[in-house]
């Protein structure tokens, strides 16, 4: 696949009517990945999107899901890119076993030389192949190609007025967002999940659009009305389920 | 944890054990048992659980409606590991409106939840 399209995703294994806001959201997602980003080029997105998927079937990782400590046994990553072997870790670590991710871990991963830009990029990329491929998994139909990777540079754009200290990484509140963000958020309740990625704000605007389609957009999470062909119950008792599987506290 | 929000919200008497995997027959959420399970079994690795779970779920619920279920559990795939890489807290106004309820469900035994701080 060199460009994505509508017409090149194939949901026909489904048997099932896949809306049109569903198709154009994983065509912008797989478009957004193979173009360079702010401080990956198009390769290195594609490369940490396969890793994310390989990580699945990587024994290391399988080991370690296993085990009481997420970090043994030592050893190496079954890997299908010639990425530096800590992004590899990160990527397989985000795709595999999230919910024992600390903040020491994040340290330790600054401490190793990651700039916080950079891994935003990364843990948007990786968990966006996330996001598509469990949704390729419960519809029943194999996971989308990846595509061939757009030529360009990072751009190396940072926002201008991100503040640390409420996460891991600086975030971009809604009052500081201007200039080229002064229209990144949607609504007035913004909710920490779409400020997480704002060092990246091109990853924000795709997870707003990913969360319309897919779940419910951000600007409406609050108002218990909205619901889709599943009532809003139905949904949330899927969302809960998924988050208590994944041990997610968020 | 907007599941009982909107219980609330919409007069339904929800049953929260549901969230942990425990579906009674008065979950109050129409096809509880069919969706948990089969949110687990996309979760999971066991194929053949995932095919007939997917077939039961189809069973009940609308062509579009599978469809939303879908698009949900890639949605929160998603959104759990965001928030687990980057140690965002709760949001400010969910965190009154759902401190009952993560309670009753123990949430606080996830290792994630000394990440997320909640006020």
């Amino acid at each position: 696949m060199t460009t994505p399209s509508t017409s090149t995703l194939d949901y026909s294994a489904a048997r099932a009517p896949v809306r049109d806001d569903l198709r154009e959201t994983h065509v912008a997602m797989l478009e957004h990945l193979r173009q360079p980003g702010s401080w990956f080029t198009g390769a290195e997105r594609l490369a940490l999107a396969a890793e994310s998927r390989n990580a699945l079937a990587c024994p290391l990782c399988q080991a370690r899901k296993a085990s009481l400590s997420p970090e043994h046994p030592a050893g190496e990553h079954a890997r299908v890119s010639d990425l530096p072997e800590a992004l590899v870790e990160i990527a397989h670590r985000i795709r595999v076993d999230p919910q024992r991710l600390s903040r020491e871990w994040f340290d330790r991963v600054r401490t190793a030389g990651l700039e916080e830009g950079p891994y935003v990029e990364l843990v948007g990329v990786v968990t966006f192949t996330a996001g598509i491929d469990h949704f390729c998994r419960a519809l029943g139909i194999p996971f989308f190609t990846l595509p061939e990777p757009a030529p360009g540079a990072p751009s190396h754009y940072a926002p201008a007025n991100t503040r640390s200290g409420t996460a891991w990484v600086p975030m971009l509140a809604p009052e500081d967002a201007t200039g080229p963000e002064a229209n990144l958020y949607e609504g007035e309740f913004v909710p920490n999940i779409a400020r997480a990625l704002s060092l990246v704000p091109d990853h924000v605007r795709l997870l707003q659009s990913e969360s319309a389609s897919h779940y419910v957009a951000m600007a409406a999470i609050q108002d218990p009305s909205v619901r889709r062909d599943l009532d809003r119950l139905q949904i949330e008792l899927v969302a809960a389920r998924v988050s208590a599987m994944n041990e997610c506290f968020y | 944890m907007l599941l009982r929000v909107s219980g609330q919200m919409t007069g339904a008497d929800v049953d929260m054990a549901a969230v942990n995997g425990h579906v009674s027959d008065q979950a109050g959420i129409a096809h509880a048992a069919e969706l948990v399970a089969f949110t687990e079994a996309v979760m999971g690795t066991d194929e053949a659980a995932l095919e007939t779970t997917r077939g039961a779920l189809r069973a009940v619920l609308s062509p579009e409606a599978f469809v939303d279920a879908c698009a949900v559990i890639g949605a929160f795939n998603v959104v759990d590991r965001i928030a687990d890489s980057t140690g965002i807290p709760l949001d400010e106004p969910m965190v009154a409106m759902t401190e009952e309820v993560r309670a009753d469900l123990d949430l606080a035994r996830f290792r994630s939840s000394a990440n997320t701080p909640s006020g």
